[in-house]
C-alpha cells in the first residue's frame, strides 16, 4: 500500500514538475535548500521507521517546517550578507549521512543475522546427518 | 506494516507519503530544470537587483579598463615623443656629419671660385714654395677648398720639392700646375692681384694666369684620414 503510494506520488510529482513553469534563477537557491531539508526529513523518517519510533506529526511538521525554516534563514542570511545557507546545508547533509548510516547498519545487521541463522541450520542438519 | 499501527493509522500515513512524494519530486524536477537551463537564459531568469549589481560590476570594470586605456595611450604618446626627439637628434647629427665631411675634405664639392695656373717661366721653374705661397694666400683670402692638379689640399697636406717634380699629399704632380679654390671669387681675385703684395703681382719669374669661374669643381681626398697619436682633451 505504502509502496504504491510512493510510486504513484513520484509519477504524479514528476508530471507536475515537468509541466510547471520555470522559476527564476535567484529563487532556485532557496528551493535547493528546501529540497535538502525535505530530503533530510525523508531519511529521518525512514530511519525512525526502522527504529520503530516513527511519528506522523513529527515527520510532517519536520518535512514542511524544516523546508520553510531553511528558506527563511537563507533569505535572512542574504539580507544580513551572511551565508547562512552554508550552515543549513552542513546540518542537513550531516544529519542525512547519520540517518543513512542508521539505515545501513539496520540492514547489515539483518543480513548478518540471516547468514548466521542459515549457518546454524546447516550445522544442525550436518549434525543430524 | 505492523509497525505503523502502533502510532498512526495506515491510511493517514499512505496519504501523507503520497503528498510528500508529489511535493518532493515536483520541486526537485523544477529545480533540475532551472539548474539545467540557467546557462542558456541566464539574464532572463535574474531579478532586477542582481542585474543591477551585475551592471554596477561591469561599470566599475569598464572604468578600470578605460583608465588603463588612458594610461597606455599616454605612455604611447610619450614613446612617440621620444622617438621624434631621437629622430631630430639623428637629423642634427647627420647634418653635422655632412658639414664636417665637407669641411675636412671627404666629399666632392663645387662652387664659385678661381683657377690659378702656374707654368715654368723662361729662367725659373715652379717650386714647391710657389705653391705653398699661393695656397697660403688663397687661405688668407678665405678659400674653403683648394686642390692642386686634382689633389685635394687638406690641413695636413704637405707640398715638397722632389727633383723636378712636386709631391702633394705624397702624390707626384707635374706642371703646369692648376690650383683650384672655392670661395668668394671677387675677394680672392682681388687679394691675388693686389699691387705690391698679391701673388700675381709679386711672382714674376714664372707664368701665372688667373681665371675667375662661377663653377669650380674640387674632388674629395682619396686617402684615409687616420688619427694615430693625438687624443681629445676632455675638460672636466
Amino acid at each position: 500500500m505504502i509502496f504504491i503510494a510512493i510510486i504513484l506520488g513520484c509519477i504524479v510529482g514528476a508530471l507536475i514538475g515537468v509541466n510547471m513553469p520555470m522559476i527564476s534563477y535567484s529563487y532556485s537557491g532557496y528551493l535547493a535548500i528546501a529540497i535538502i531539508a525535505a530530503l533530510d526529513s525523508v531519511f529521518g523518517g525512514i530511519a525512525s521507521t526502522l527504529k520503530k519510533n516513527f511519528d506522523l506529526k513529527i515527520f510532517v511538521s519536520g518535512f514542511f517546517g524544516n523546508a520553510i525554516l531553511s528558506i527563511l534563514l537563507t533569505y535572512l542570511g542574504q539580507k544580513l550578507n551572511v551565508d547562512i545557507y552554508l550552515a543549513a546545508i552542513v546540518v542537513f547533509v550531516g544529519r542525512m549521512f547519520n540517518n543513512l548510516a542508521i539505515i545501513r547498519r539496520y540492514y547489515l545487521d539483518k543480513w548478518t543475522e540471516k547468514r548466521q541463522k542459515n549457518k546454524k541450520v546447516e550445522a544442525k542438519e550436518m549434525t543430524k546427518k | 506494516m505492523k509497525k505503523f499501527k502502533i502510532r498512526a493509522d495506515i491510511t493517514a500515513v499512505t496519504v501523507v507519503v503520497f503528498i510528500v512524494c508529489i511535493v518532493l519530486v515536483s520541486v526537485m524536477l523544477m529545480q533540475f530544470r532551472t539548474v539545467e537551463q540557467t546557462d542558456i537564459t541566464e539574464i532572463e531568469n535574474m531579478r532586477e537587483s542582481e542585474l543591477r549589481s551585475l551592471l554596477s560590476d561591469w561599470k566599475t570594470r569598464y572604468e578600470e579598463v578605460s583608465t588603463q586605456l588612458a594610461d597606455t595611450n599616454e605612455r604611447i604618446e610619450e614613446y612617440n615623443k621620444t622617438i621624434e626627439d631621437n629622430e631630430a637628434a639623428a637629423e642634427l647629427v647627420d647634418e653635422e656629419l655632412t658639414e664636417s665631411n665637407i669641411l675636412v675634405g671627404k666629399t666632392d664639392v663645387y662652387g664659385e671660385g678661381v683657377v690659378v695656373t702656374l707654368s715654368d717661366g723662361t729662367y725659373s721653374r715652379v717650386y714647391a714654395s710657389h705653391l705653398i705661397d699661393l695656397v697660403n694666400e688663397l687661405r688668407y683670402a678665405g678659400a674653403e677648398a683648394i686642390s692642386i692638379n686634382g689633389v685635394r689640399v687638406l690641413a695636413m697636406t704637405d707640398i715638397v720639392d722632389v727633383d723636378t717634380y712636386i709631391l702633394v699629399n705624397l702624390q707626384r704632380i707635374q706642371g703646369p700646375y692648376v690650383v683650384k679654390a672655392i670661395g668668394d671669387k671677387d675677394y680672392i681675385s682681388t687679394i691675388l692681384q693686389l699691387k705690391g703684395s698679391g701673388f700675381v703681382d709679386t711672382v714674376t719669374d714664372i707664368n701665372v694666369s688667373l681665371k675667375v669661374e662661377n663653377k669650380v669643381e674640387i674632388p674629395k681626398y682619396n686617402g684615409e684620414l687616420e688619427v694615430e697619436y693625438m687624443q681629445e682633451v676632455v675638460s672636466e
